[in-house]
């Protein structure tokens, strides 16, 4: 890869040298470079975050009016510019990435089309800073005719290289992972300790930065600048259909997509004789891409040469080594509880799915949560976890209230969960699932490599741990439901827990795999992680746990050792009650 | 104080017919959680037709909208069985991108067919108005608002009163429940579908008599339609009237008491402060997302 | 699989190369060369925003190629027009000319429509040292950049658009004079320094300026902001409008039943048919605008471009043809008169001489920018007639005041 990319890229530096005067070339390539530095930016957020911008090119037109402006109120070349254009942006994206980072799905995507159109209407109408809709004209370049274009080619190829190896570390380091688990599934990052909102922000950021610096360059390229030619929702929707064509989420899809749509756009434009039919070609493109190759060109691609290779779903007789387990305090008898939760009440409309439940769970126990379907078990889960949004009643961890804490903040105090239905990132190998939780978090975590040596020697100790040594490289999607089970369990031992709660973990598993997960949490208990188990398996549970809470419409109706629990009237009431209604 | 009045009463009658053209938009979101962005270009698809038909036969426009209602229904039920149907298990970003691909597409076909030119209906009435005391109520508003209201209101009938109507808002709830007792998701979600492309036939035909339109001025509307319902709170039809009020509201306020440049400004402001206080919009809800037990 | 993408990459490097190739040996004409043909050419926004006025200007430069060949070429050889399609997009349009000079190797250029683009092209161009004659680009700042190579084919730059609704205000009598008037216009690079030119001069002249606002490109609610200007019944109203504004305004003006005594808009008027059908045909009555030209000026070679227009594309001829056609105009008068094509020698002609055309007669300052007046035209009894100035004008009469709407 690095050496076929090396090939292409010593061709394009010798290009200008071999025809120094083929000045149109020069000018197609530049802004195919232009486009690709765009959208290998628009990849950070949009493709490893999967939070896709519409409005991208507002960084372009950002970092040009800032060239533009001080260019002339400072009479400096814009290019001197060009890394406080940058800066620029990425200040812009911090402000309004604090706001539209909030909201999740379509409503980012309306509110980055927004932008872009708020900065057209900022450009026009601010005309004492931006000259508003007459635009701002700069000094023509300062080299001679007989260089055309070749230093802005230059220029656009370098900012491309840099902005490739930016995202291409980025992809490699925590920070990128996060961006990608974040990507799959937000609320499960969170649960795993990544700090989303703070991952989000940054990755915005980053996602600027070179497109900011690229539009101090284009100011000087175009010599001219206006709201509509600078923030242009065409422009925006031309960095996604690259990004989208190459493959959005791989780190060269960007790069060839960007290639293919400018040569495209330039190939219709010489030959196709300016027939009205450009904009109806450009449509049905997007929509037969979305349709039909939804994934883009490279990957494609690659499916269609890659092997297909079965991947074995039972792994039963792997050897059962003694179990150990990590744990952030060494153990100690204690007699305050670990876990308290006091009069919780959480409603969803009309509904109250927890109805003030107060219940403790005693350090090193493992207690366990039963009641009916709908009984609020999950929701309280949530509660619990910080994924469950506002409620009332108190949450205290060890001693300290956490119910106004973010979920990766209690992950990292040492609450971790498993899901009911398996959360897995299903793009990401067994091993990057495994390293993906973060204990703790701190700048430096951002920079360092996603999966280093001492990480994925622990990761792969906590395969091997569950079973699943052998599968480290396999997409997490591969793996039975079991076995996916398994693998969440180890990624909730990364964190190093103090508490874990599982939810179902017997649910829909292989009988051998529910001893092996049992087998789990029992050698966890002896290291003194403290369990909360909601599980439908009743014997498995009176055979686990002591104590036992049962849950019944939101409110507990009987706790207390096993043995009582099986003889309680209330209990085999509401287990029957569900049975017969 | 006449003037307050008059600026209050061009507001309302306005944001009666954003509040249609936004009515399906937020409809279909709310139901399958798909952002429509060509809802614009419909619009102005369906402009285009009306003002042919008028232009032929010499109908009046807005009850040209009893034609291109149910035929934007069938070709919005059409274009949902086709096309959009394949994007519904794919990310909403993604269902957003191919609705963009097809209004790209209505305008390139537009341009195609019936050229870059601005258009507009003339019926006699255009240009007169009513005059209640000493405000002026121009007669095209006052149709055009009184026909949204009669189409909002028959799709509040059709939603509350009907056993369609029901299931489209039960899908809209809890979309496994209604699974469950015998709703066919794929029917409900091809009828909101069709809906929401037959709010866009009433508010195009309205449109044509209303403003000059070409076919690059989906970008416009889209963009108003689109602000309104994340003001509104997306999927939620009161939201959509609300922030559709507020939106003509805004714009005849400021452009009478300040200037018209900054219309867009305030109403952009309004938005960003009322995310900043409610993420989720003015009505918007947050359902129970882990409603699977 | 990292293989295959490496593949994949070389596999697009090939196809960029093939690419590239194919387009240079596509490249025509070599420049110079005694008897081929003189290659000519231009990039329009045939499609996307400006495609309107794009697909006009085409028209009036094919026009104008077929008339020169007819009449023998220029410099005895003749004209082929390279006309290529930058889409409304600045990008595009850098890459064409850059195109067109670097590669096709053209030996005259003709300019693009609409000051956005000619910014861009204009500095392709002058990098380049070839002379660039634009039928369109009226925005002030295009002049202030110190070009050597720009020609504006208009008689004037925007702030002079209306100085003939000026000229003829001054010129009514004391009593019978405007005595306030309102100013709105869209916040367009060319609409709006006429208007707020027209604005200051009428001030100069005594109006009483009683309001002025500014609306963006996009508004389509007319109501509030026409209610607000009339509320002080300004007996002159001026608008500065692209079209489809225009429009909005005279129905909302109707709607609130207000009729000035003059009413002034810039370019909407100017749309024929489209205006008329617009605004309700019995409603153009006395509307003044301002014009570049008109198919009923007496300027020489005007009625055969109209009667050529009209055969051709079976319509009324429109403004942005004829500007299209004079800035033809102006490189054959250049061209014949330089008797070479010398881009240096042209441009310092063309700055020294009057050029006649069918928009009248056309001279430039050193930078470019046109010395001459536009026309006022009126509409009246459902047709344009021009009012001012005398050589162009088709009659004596101007409808004043304006009559109420029908």
């Amino acid at each position: 890869m690095r050496w076929g990319a090396a090939v292409v890229l010593a061709a394009l530096v010798a290009f200008p040298f071999v025809v120094p005067d083929a000045t149109y070339e020069h000018t197609v390539m530049l802004l195919a470079f232009l486009v690709a530095i765009q959208a290998i930016s628009w990849n950070i957020i949009s493709g490893f975050a999967g939070y896709i911008s519409l409005g991208h090119s507002v960084f372009l037109g950002i970092g040009a009016y800032t060239a533009g402006i001080l260019s002339v109120e400072w009479d400096v070349n814009p290019l001197v510019l060009a890394p406080l254009s940058g800066v620029v942006a990425v200040v812009v994206a911090l402000f309004v990435g604090s706001v539209v980072l909030r909201a999740k799905g379509p409503a980012f995507v309306i509110i980055t089309i927004a932008m872009l159109l708020s900065f057209q209407v900022l450009a026009v109408n601010l005309p004492a800073v931006t000259n508003g809709s007459d635009g701002i004209t700069l000094e023509l370049p300062t080299w001679g005719r007989d260089v055309g274009n070749i230093p802005f080619y230059f220029m656009f190829l370098g900012l491309m290289v840099l902005a490739f190896g930016f995202s291409a570390w980025i992809r490699r380091t925590k920070f990128g992972t996060g961006l990608v688990a974040i990507r799959e599934d937000e609320g499960k990052a969170a649960a795993i300790g990544i700090p989303t909102t703070l991952y989000k922000s940054l990755a915005y950021a980053a996602s600027a930065f070179f497109v900011g610096v690229a539009g101090a360059v284009y100011a000087y390229f175009l010599t001219f600048l206006n709201p509509l030619g600078a923030f242009n929702i065409l422009s925006s929707v031309t960095i996604v259909l690259a990004a989208l064509v190459g493959g959005k989420g791989t780190l060269w899809g960007p790069v060839v997509g960007a290639f293919v749509v400018s040569f495209a756009g330039e190939a219709a434009t010489v030959y196709g004789g300016g027939s009205q039919s450009r904009l109806l070609v450009f449509g049905l493109a997007l929509v037969v891409i979305v349709l039909f190759l939804p994934d883009g060109l490279l990957p494609a691609v690659r499916r269609l040469f890659a092997k297909r290779h079965e991947v074995e779903h039972t792994d039963h007789t792997a050897a059962r080594r003694p179990v150990t387990i990590v744990t952030r305090a060494p153990a100690e008898p204690r007699t305050d509880p670990l876990l308290e939760v006091r009069n919780a009440r959480k409603a969803f409309g009309g509904l109250t799915a927890v109805d003030g439940v107060s219940l403790t769970v005693p350090t090193g126990s493992v207690t366990a949560l039963i009641g009916p379907n709908g009984s609020g078990k999950t929701t309280l889960f949530n509660l619990v976890t910080g994924t469950g949004g506002a409620h009332t009643g108190e949450i205290r961890f060890d001693g300290e209230r956490i119910d106004g804490l973010a979920p990766w903040a209690r992950a990292h105090r040492g609450i971790g969960r498993t899901f009911q239905l398996t959360r897995l990132f299903k793009g990401m190998t067994v091993l990057e699932n495994v390293v993906a939780p973060l204990a703790a978090f701190s700048p430096a975590v951002l920079a360092s490599g996603a999966v280093t040596g001492h990480e994925a020697d622990r990761a792969r100790e906590l395969l091997d741990l569950v079973g699943l040594g052998r599968f480290g490289a396999e997409p997490a999607g591969s793996l039975s439901y079991g076995q996916q089970k398994l693998v969440e369990l180890a990624q909730v031992m990364v964190l190093q827990p103090r508490l874990v709660l599982l939810d179902e973990p017997a649910g829909g598993v292989h009988p051998d795999l529910v001893d092996r997960i049992t087998g789990i949490v029992r050698a966890g208990a002896e290291q003194g992680i403290t369990f909360l188990v909601v599980e439908h398996d009743i014997p498995l549970v009176l055979d686990l746990c002591d104590p036992v809470f049962v849950l019944d419409r939101g409110k507990v109706i009987a706790s207390g050792p096993p043995g009582a629990i099986r003889e309680d009237p209330a209990v085999l009431g509401a287990y029957l009650g569900e049975v017969s209604g | 104080m006449t003037q307050a009045v008059q600026t209050v009463a061009l507001g309302v009658l306005i944001g009666g017919v954003y509040a249609l053209m936004a009515a399906g938009l937020t409809l279909v979101f709310g139901i399958m959680g798909i952002v429509n962005v060509a809802q614009g270009a419909f619009l102005v698809l369906v402009a285009m037709l009306t003002w042919k038909a008028w232009q032929v036969t010499g109908i009046d426009p807005i009850l040209l909208a009893l034609a291109t209602t149910p035929l934007m229904f069938g070709v919005g039920w059409v274009l949902y069985r086709l096309v959009v149907v394949r994007v519904r298990a794919s990310s909403p970003a993604m269902s957003m991108l191919l609705t963009f691909g097809i209004a790209l597409t209505i305008e390139g076909l537009l341009n195609v067919t019936a050229g870059n030119y601005f258009r507009s209906a003339t019926p006699p009435y255009f240009a007169q108005s009513f005059t209640i005391g000493s405000v002026v109520l121009p007669k095209a508003q006052v149709y055009g608002f009184l026909a949204a209201l009669l189409v909002l209101g028959l799709l509040y009938l059709v939603l509350n009163r009907t056993w369609t109507g029901r299931a489209i808002r039960a899908t809209a709830q809890n979309p496994s429940g209604a699974a469950l007792v015998g709703i066919s998701a794929s029917t409900v979600a091809a009828l909101s579908f069709a809906i929401g492309a037959a709010t866009a036939g009433t508010g195009g035909s309205i449109l044509a008599v209303l403003y000059p339109f070409f076919p690059a001025s989906h970008y416009d509307w889209i963009a108003k339609l689109l602000g309104i319902i994340v003001l509104g709170g997306m999927g939620s039809l009161r939201g959509a009237w609300v922030g559709a009020l507020i939106l003509g509201l805004a714009e005849t306020i400021t452009a009478t008491y300040g200037s018209p440049r900054w219309s867009t400004v305030v109403f952009y402001a309004v938005i960003l402060l009322v995310l900043i206080v409610r993420p989720h919009g003015l009505f918007g809800t947050r359902l129970r997302e882990d409603a699977v037990a | 699989m990292r293989e295959r993408s490496v593949r994949l990459r070389l596999r697009a490097l090939v196809a960029c190369a093939a690419l590239l190739v194919s387009a240079g040996c596509g490249g025509g004409g070599q420049a110079g060369g005694g008897g081929g043909p003189i290659l000519i050419g231009t990039s329009l926004p045939l499609t996307g925003q400006f495609s309107q006025p794009g697909g006009e200007a085409r028209r009036g430069y094919e026009i104008w190629r077929d008339r020169v060949n007819a009449a023998g070429g220029l410099l005895g050889r003749q004209v082929d027009l390279r006309v290529t399609d930058d889409a409304s997009n600045q990008d595009t349009i850098i890459a064409d000319y850059t195109k067109l000079i670097t590669q096709d190797k053209v030996d005259l250029l003709l300019g693009s429509f609409s000051s956005l683009l000619n910014y861009a092209a204009s500095a392709v161009a002058e990098r380049n040292q070839m002379l660039f004659v634009e039928p369109a680009g009226a925005a002030p700042n295009m002049f202030t950049r110190g070009f050597k190579m720009l020609f504006f084919a208009q008689p004037a730059t925007a702030p002079h658009h209306a100085d003939g609704v000026t000229e003829w205000v001054k010129s009514l009598p004391e009593a019978q004079r405007p005595r306030t008037a309102a100013f709105i216009t869209q916040d367009d690079p060319f609409t709006r320094p006429v208007i707020e030119s027209l604005q200051r001069q009428l001030e100069a002249a005594g109006l009483r300026t009683v309001h002025s606002t500014v609306y963006p490109a996009n508004t389509t609610n007319f109501q509030p902001i026409v209610s607000a200007a009339v509320a002080e019944s300004p007996d002159l109203f001026a608008q500065g409008a692209q079209f489809e504004d225009g429009i909005g305004a005279v129905r909302a003006l109707r709607q609130v039943g207000f009729s000035p005594k003059v009413f002034f808009q810039t370019n909407a008027p100017g749309n024929g048919n489209q205006y008329s059908d617009g605004v309700g045909k019995d409603a153009t009555e006395g509307v003044l605008y301002s014009t570049s030209w008109s198919e009923a000026a007496k300027t020489p070679v005007n009625a055969e471009f109209a009667q050529e227009y009209r055969k051709r594309f079976n319509g009324p001829p429109t403004e942005d043809a004829a500007d299209a056609f004079a800035a033809g105009q102006v490189l054959q008068e250049a061209v014949t008169k330089v008797g070479r094509i010398d881009q240096v020698a042209l441009a310092d002609w063309l700055r020294a001489n009057e050029v006649p055309t069918i928009l009248g007669p056309l001279r430039w300052a050193a930078n470019g920018e046109p010395q001459s007046s536009y026309m006022v035209a009126q509409w009246q009894n459902g047709k344009v007639e021009v009012v001012s100035p005398k050589p162009a004008a088709t009659t004596d009469r101007i409808v004043f005041p304006k009559p109420a709407w029908p």
